[in-house]
């Protein structure tokens, strides 16, 4: 086994700093989670920028998803459509780019259409790509092509976390001045786990 | 002299985060995996193995409690939960004349309570998931309302998880950083590493700064 140590060792540190800016993004961004109110205390979002206009025609499709995209290519906006809310005169849908919302109401009578602009920051950046794709609007989902980037990128650093975790369990393994301490580390760890999974189920 | 000290005091710092790295590493091990694998559920919907919604229990219970201990009872969401041995976040509390409702979450477990104010009489209905669905739970449970930000979390266990989620993500960065450090050590047997962090600060950095302008 000792013979692959130079290989994995190349390999675990090569990885580790490809994904090492993600692991900054997805750590940093639970901590947006969890502090809501210490975020909006730190970083205001700017005021939301309202702009009007008219499109001088609606390019109904299919599918209202569809409807939503060809209206957005029109207004010449990028982003991943949130959800749709459609009732008999209006359709309305969030396009949203990691920290900022693009709010789109249509009226499909008249083809007057409302784009309410918010920057919600780089913070609040990172909590969206964290959740992207998400448990939510799965139909929808990857509607933009960032998404459908970003959904196998977040897919590509989970697995290489998964490799991380591996290979540096087999490293450390060979290295005897850090087997006793490691052993220390691995085992608290564990009794932490399993004490916290006891504790709240 | 000076920059023997100096040297030392580098080696030292050198040393103490590669300690870090490995140890702080091995002990989040189990975290790491838990989040990986929740993650991955919460992003793959489709899996058919991991599909906890579709397998959930249901149940409906109805109670009665007395009325002196739900009107003008500061303490009376509390009160409830102890009188029907339940325990968990309470979140959406709405009191209107005449009625009482609540949600009460556990990882897992969504508790939804209903209760008549003037007679007492009530009804839980009980949600549980599998084994897939709390640890999916596991990975969004932190007692934060998205609509709410000043709300914090009001059971202990979701205190303990969400400060728990913290301490991991703040590991990871050191984790993270640290690394940076170890490579710029050993930068000229690995050369590639240039071209690896490069890479992932120019992809990520699209993601989060160029998305709206390119």
């Amino acid at each position: 086994m000792k013979k692959y140590y130079p290989s994995i060792r190349a390999l675990h540190l090569y990885i580790g700093l490809l994904i090492s800016p993600f692991v900054l993004i997805f750590a940093g961004s639970v901590l947006v989670f969890n502090h809501p109110g210490y975020i909006n205390k730190m970083a205001h979002g700017k005021d939301p920028s309202v702009i009007n206009t008219r499109l001088d025609s609606i390019p109904f499709r299919s599918t209202d998803a569809l409807t939503a995209k060809a209206i957005i290519h029109k207004l010449g906006i990028t982003g991943e459509i949130d959800f749709i809310n459609k009732n008999d005169s209006s359709l309305f849908f969030p396009v949203r780019t990691p920290g900022v919302i693009n709010r789109i109401r249509v009226n499909t009578l008249n083809g007057m259409v409302s784009i309410t602009r918010t920057d919600e920051g780089t913070l609040r950046g990172l909590a969206f790509l964290h959740a992207m794709p998400g448990p939510h609007n799965v139909a929808m989902r990857g509607n933009s092509g960032f998404i459908k980037v970003w959904r196998y990128i977040a897919d590509t650093i989970v697995y290489s976390l998964l490799f991380l975790t591996i290979s540096g369990v087999f490293l450390w393994y060979f290295m005897q001045s850090e087997r006793r301490l490691g052993i220390y580390a691995l085992g608290f760890g564990f009794l932490v786990f399993i004490g916290l999974l006891l504790f709240i189920f | 002299m000076e920059s023997k000290g100096s040297q030392n005091t580098v080696k030292k710092i050198l040393n103490f985060n590669r300690k870090m790295h490995i140890h702080l590493g091995l002990f989040l091990l189990l975290f790491i995996w838990l989040f990986f694998i929740s993650g991955l559920i919460i992003n793959h919907g489709g899996w058919k193995f991991a599909s906890f919604y579709e397998q959930r229990k249901e149940r409906k219970t109805d109670f009665t409690l007395p009325v002196t201990s739900l009107n003008d009872n500061p303490d009376m969401v509390s009160q409830v939960l102890a009188q029907l041995r339940i325990s968990g976040e309470v979140e959406n509390l709405k009191i209107k004349p005449g009625s009482i409702d609540f949600r009460v979450q556990s990882p897992g477990i969504v508790r939804d309570i209903h209760i008549n104010s003037k007679s007492g009489d009530g009804t839980l209905k009980e949600l549980k998931y599998n084994f897939w669905g709390k640890l999916k739970t596991l990975h969004l449970f932190n007692g934060v309302d998205k609509t709410n930000p000043s709300r914090t979390p009001n059971w202990i266990i979701t205190k303990i998880w969400r400060f728990t989620m913290d301490i991991i993500a703040i590991v990871l960065i050191i984790l993270s950083v640290g690394s940076w450090v170890m490579w710029y050590k050993v930068r000229k047997d690995y050369r590639l590493g240039y071209i690896m962090i490069a890479c992932g600060f120019i992809v990520s950095g699209y993601f989060i700064f160029l998305l709206d302008y390119l």
